[in-house]
């Protein structure tokens, strides 16, 4: 179906509904907007959700460059160009062809290189690797699990919290400093979802945002318009870009994450290293002959390295070091 | 996807095991550093490992040394940013200066901005920093550079399709 209701925050959109986003951005972001053109956007916006999306983009793109030191920056930039510029013309070209080359190949690592420069400018954030617990000036409190980023956006009407990259839990404040309790809201690029006085989890990944609520309830608003859905207490779903699935019974490990554990039962051995490889640097691999096999056990999130050797003592596998960052975990032949 | 998954890592070990020692080398003789050479040489075979598809490359050394190219470069830049950076820092008031701790995620962000605006035309970056980050008008910018209005308004642009492209396209 064309012009489907429901487009994944990945999902690529038409060229000329990008180019139109940006159009709009060159006459409203940057120069004096006039009311016919105010009112003329609006209808714009209105008349496909792909637009409101793209919009949204390119209004991401404008945030990437806020809170950083105007002048400091302008000149660091300028200064490194300058000095580009003075290295010698025939290098410069060549160079230049290669780097469009080297990007290419290389577009997959590109999205994860962005993910510093998302870290500086959100309120709180992790390393892989890194757990922290903030607390709010609510009384709200917010764990995050690793390579995660949040911001918080608090007014007098309602508290929100905008869930960048990675997995928080959340344990909402009895909001006691103000004059009338504010509602709580998670933003994701998925949907928001209102607390309904709780502790819970939502998990950020590319294509969907998983919540899990361990106490209370919370309302789910699909992005897309989509039907509103309650999880409660023990319940779990997922809000796709198909919408939000029904809740089901949610899995009891899926805030083991704020005990530094990953509690695993009867588990496919490929999904314990995936989750694994979350709190380090580089990647395991998993032989894709054992990727099956089921594993239980508790293994620590914070020591990935003992994880690993817990891991090679409990099961016939063989953990192997290529380097450091290069993890490869395959069957144990020696018998 | 698990024949691809296999056949993704059976390829990098074949590349690991096979091309490895002569990247290393390849790395050493243009940039005269063995430790940065290796540095260099294992991003690449982080790059290679996190593909999604096999490239089944017929040249995989010439595979290889585009990757390693496209590192280097962005090494260089990077290097070519950190002199601006404490050239800049070393004549900016005290007070001005980034409090210590932001320093490093400053100079983070600013390496990042740098690489993404790689390829841009000069004067297009030159308006599109100054909408970004002094927060001019596409008027003013007209102004400032000497050009149209239209033409200003359509540098604007072009960095913006191309930061849209490299976050949501690639």
């Amino acid at each position: 179906m064309s012009g489907g209701l429901s487009a994944a925050a990945s999902e690529r959109l038409p060229d000329d509904i990008v180019d139109a986003a940006i159009a709009w951005s060159v006459r409203l972001d940057y120069n004096t907007a006039t009311p016919a053109a105010k009112q003329a956007f609006a209808r714009w916006l209105d008349a496909d959700p792909r637009h409101a999306q793209a919009w949204g983009r390119v209004a991401a793109l404008r945030s990437d460059f806020s809170g950083l030191p105007a002048r400091l920056a302008q000149d660091v930039l300028q200064a490194a160009e300058a000095g580009r510029r003075g290295a010698a013309v025939g290098r410069r070209r060549a160079l230049r062809v290669l780097s469009l080359s080297g990007v290419a190949l290389a577009s997959g690592w590109v999205v994860r290189e962005t993910t510093p420069w998302q870290r500086l400018l959100a309120d709180a954030s992790t390393r892989v690797g890194e757990q922290r617990t903030l607390r709010l000036a609510d009384g709200s409190v917010v764990m995050l699990n690793t390579d995660s980023a949040i911001s918080a956006d608090f007014s007098a009407e309602r508290r929100v919290l905008v869930l960048r990259r990675g997995e928080i839990m959340i344990t909402t404040g009895d909001d006691a400093g103000a004059a009338a309790k504010r509602p709580f809201w998670v933003s994701t690029p998925f949907g928001t979802l209102r607390a309904l006085g709780t502790r819970f989890v939502v998990r950020l990944e590319r294509s969907e945002v998983r919540v899990s609520v361990q106490e209370g309830a919370v309302e789910v608003h699909p992005a897309d318009g989509g039907e509103t859905v309650v999880i409660h207490s023990g319940e779990r779903s997922v809000l796709g870009p198909t919408g939000t699935s029904r809740p089901v019974a949610a899995d009891a490990d899926d805030d083991a994450w704020t005990d530094g554990v990953i509690t695993g039962r009867d588990m496919r051995l490929a999904d314990l290293l995936a989750e694994l490889s979350r709190y380090r640097s580089g990647r395991i691999v998993c032989d894709p002959q054992i990727a099956d096999w089921r594993v239980s056990g508790v293994f620590h999130v914070r020591d990935t390295e003992r994880a690993l050797r817990f891991l090679a003592q409990v099961q016939p596998v063989v953990v192997r070091y290529r380097t450091r960052y290069w993890v490869i975990v395959e069957a144990d032949r020696t018998g | 996807m698990r024949t691809v998954e296999c056949e993704l890592q059976r390829e990098a070990e074949d590349l690991y095991r096979g091309h490895h020692g002569w990247l290393q080398g390849w790395l050493r003789r243009k940039l005269g550093d063995a430790m940065e050479a290796a540095d260099i040489a294992q991003d690449v075979f982080i790059r290679v490992l996190t593909r999604q598809q096999p490239v089944r490359a017929h040249e995989p050394r010439a595979y290889l040394s585009t990757i390693a190219r496209g590192l280097v470069i962005d090494h260089w830049r990077r290097r070519a940013l950190e002199r601006a950076w404490l050239d800049t820092l070393a004549v900016l008031p005290e007070a001005e200066a980034p409090s210590p701790e932001n320093r490093a995620l400053v100079l983070e962000a600013l390496i990042e901005i740098d690489r993404m605006l790689d390829s841009l035309k000069p004067q297009v970056r030159t308006a599109f920093l100054w909408a970004q980050l002094e927060g001019l008008s596409c008027p003013q910018i007209a102004s400032r550079l000497g050009v149209s209005l239209a033409t200003a308004e359509r540098y604007v642009a072009r960095a913006l399709r191309h930061c849209y492209a490299l976050r949501f396209e690639s």
